[in-house]
């Protein structure tokens, strides 16, 4: 401390004396800057955020509030259509961050290799990012209206899909499951994968773009000129060096996945009957269709102990300690 | 010292094709992306009957014979009257009235809170942002990390509890009180987090050394974050402000749950509403899809570079 003040230079120490001369107000300047922010915060995230675990022990009997202990965790893990949710939601998670994350690489990996136009490519790639969830949902729905859907020619044909086609908004999806997940899932799910990666891909690809570009070009060539082939400088020498980033994008994907709620909303409503029923929805069902406050109320502190823990994951892997400082 | 290298007539073939084929790969990739809105904007243009035909046509161009003809295209904008509905009223701007409720009362709404939310994010982010750059304090390392780590916070799981909080304010009966508010103060919690991030990172580029000089030559310190540092980090502010305001445009969820008056609903309410109101009329959504998304494409694509440049700085990255 003692050196620093020595070091400082003289137009620093005029300028902090100026700002503790500056009266009350000047020398707490921080607080009152910061303090709005804080306010808001403290208001709608963490105000609501206990609010919910308190609803989470209590239960709506007329009008007043009664605590009934562990006993809407009890019934909500306990019943069925949680334990079905929980499945169609790991396979809409795997299923959705594998088919983003690999196409994001690819999309990055040929964008990175300096093409004349890469700016505007990756402005119209970027173009879906933009549009809401909602009218992701409608677009990709009305696509697959059986019979009239601009796709639906495609489905239904029976050479594609043995034996007769399918229909995304009414196939159900075949049972037994397999180790107890609902797989294979119904053509919806894979559906819903695939307009929810649509929307995700544009982020994700920018984000991988942005870590490509900090791999030093040299090691690349050195890899290369002692013998290396492209498959192998991707292999040992990038993707190591991206692997981070990668795995930011995986919780992020995961993170999002987990929570969004407006693309079921509009594309299949968790159906065929509940084939694409995942946790964000069944919340929803729950809390506001069937308006169990307490039971919907333990499904979102369930959900938020996973987002906190994705949300620790995140900082501890980008390592945000150093960029705090 | 070398492994094998490629012959020189070899070396310069490839130096030729490779970029034509790695182009073509992209330009297939960014085609098969766009395929979902290209569409979209045929449906919109479409007659209702050509709407209705079995099997669907691409695009409404096929003559009496079959043909596909160019001048045969039959392409209509009755899908966008339907949204928009406009009438004739002397009184009204330019002589029409869009009665359409997406027009006359959903999208307004959504622009005011977008506005506002976004205005009231630009300010506080700027003020907190500010503080965070330049300001050693205790509990501020702490602080930070806590707003990062909300920045991860989803609204779903807030949903419940926001919801009960509106319906006890509603209760309340506090005088003044207005949706509205709620609804903006909502939003503002849910955006601000990550541009105080996105804002601090562009606050720490502008070398202290001008606000010195500025101090030192008798400004005030409020004079100096408005004068001086401002003006300078003003992409910053401005991508907080964009990105903020295309988040509260394209939410749905909370705008849905927390509005419980039909008249101050979001226009994304509006389009979860076509769903039960337009069943057999695909044209009327396609359109409606077109024009709510439109305004936000476009923006992006006047300021993409303030875009990009948020994401990466306010993203968490590795």
């Amino acid at each position: 401390m003692a050196t620093q003040a020595q070091i400082t230079s003289t137009p620093t120490r005029t300028a902090n004396r100026r700002i503790r001369q500056g009266g009350f107000f000047n020398q707490t300047l921080p607080f009152w800057l910061l303090l709005p922010t804080l306010l808001i915060l403290a208001a709608i995230q963490f105000y609501p955020g206990f609010y919910s675990i308190w609803l989470s022990f209590q239960e709506r009997q007329g009008a007043v509030w009664n605590f009934v202990g562990l006993r809407n965790f009890e019934r909500i893990f306990g019943s069925a259509a949680f334990r079905e949710s929980v499945g169609h939601t790991v396979v809409f998670l795997v299923g959705y961050v594998a088919v983003t994350l690999t196409a994001a690489l690819v999309i990055a990996l040929l964008l990175n290799r300096r093409l004349k136009l890469s700016g505007v490519y990756i402005t119209l790639i970027f173009i879906p990012w933009v549009i809401a969830d909602v009218i992701v949902g409608l677009v990709f729905g009305l696509l697959v209206v059986p019979d009239y859907g601009l796709l639906s020619p495609i489905l239904s044909n029976p050479t594609l899909f043995p034996p007769k086609g399918i229909s995304i908004p009414s196939d159900p999806a075949p049972r037994p499951w397999i180790a107890g997940l609902p797989f294979p899932p119904a053509p919806a799910m894979y559906y819903l994968i695939l307009a929810t990666a649509w929307r995700a891909l544009p982020f994700v690809t920018l984000l991988v773009l942005a870590a490509l570009k900090t791999v030093p070009q040299e090691i690349v060539e050195s890899a290369r000129i002692d013998g290396a082939n492209g498959w192998q400088t991707l292999r040992f020498i990038t993707l190591p060096l991206i692997l981070p980033t990668l795995v930011v994008a995986l919780f992020n994907l995961t993170l999002g996945g987990m929570n969004g709620i407006g693309l079921v909303f509009t594309l299949t409503r968790g159906g065929p009957g509940t084939a694409t029923e995942v946790l964000s929805f069944l919340l929803y069902t729950i809390g506001f269709g069937r308006l169990e406050f307490g039971r919907a109320a333990a499904l979102s502190v369930f959900i938020a102990v996973i987002n906190l823990a994705l949300i620790v994951l995140t900082l501890r892997v980008s390592r945000t300690e150093e960029r705090v400082a | 010292m070398f492994a094998r290298l490629p012959s020189p007539r070899e070396h310069a073939l490839r130096k030729q094709v490779e970029p034509w084929l790695i182009n073509s790969a992209v330009i297939v990739i960014v085609a098969l992306l766009l395929l979902p809105i290209a569409l979209t904007l045929s449906t919109s243009f479409k007659r209702e009957q050509d709407v209705l035909r079995r099997p669907p046509v691409l695009l409404p161009c096929d003559d009496p014979q079959g043909h596909f003809r160019l001048s045969a295209c039959r392409f209509v904008v009755e899908g966008y009257e339907r949204v928009i509905a406009p009438r004739p009223d002397p009184n009204a701007l330019l002589g029409v009235r869009l009665t359409g409720r997406m027009f006359s009362t959903y999208l307004p709404n959504t622009v005011l809170y977008a506005l506002l939310s976004s205005g009231l994010v630009f300010v506080l982010a700027g003020f907190a942002g500010y503080a965070f750059s330049r300001y050693r304090f205790r509990g501020r390392r702490a602080l930070m990390v806590a707003i990062l780590a909300i920045t991860g916070i989803p609204l779903l799981t807030n949903l419940l509890a926001l919801y009960q909080m509106a319906v006890d304010l509603r209760k309340s009966g506090l005088p003044g009180y207005d949706e509205r508010m709620f609804i903006i103060a909502v939003y503002v919690g849910f955006y601000l987090p990550i541009s105080v991030w996105i804002v601090k990172g562009f606050f720490d580029t502008i070398p202290r050394e001008l606000e010195e000089a500025a101090l030192i030559d008798g400004c005030t310190p409020i004079g100096v974050l408005w004068r001086i540092v401002v003006p300078l980090a003003m992409p910053g502010l401005l991508a907080a402000f964009l990105l903020c305001f295309v988040n509260v445009w394209n939410e749905f969820i909370a705008g849905y749950l927390l509005i419980t008056k039909r008249d101050l609903r979001t226009a994304m309410f509006g389009m979860y509403d076509f769903l039960s109101q337009n069943i057999i009329n695909y044209q009327v959504i396609a359109a409606a899809c077109v024009l709510i998304a439109a305004p936000v494409v476009i923006l992006f694509l006047f300021t993409r570079q303030t875009f990009f440049q948020a994401m990466t700085e306010g993203a968490v990255k590795g």
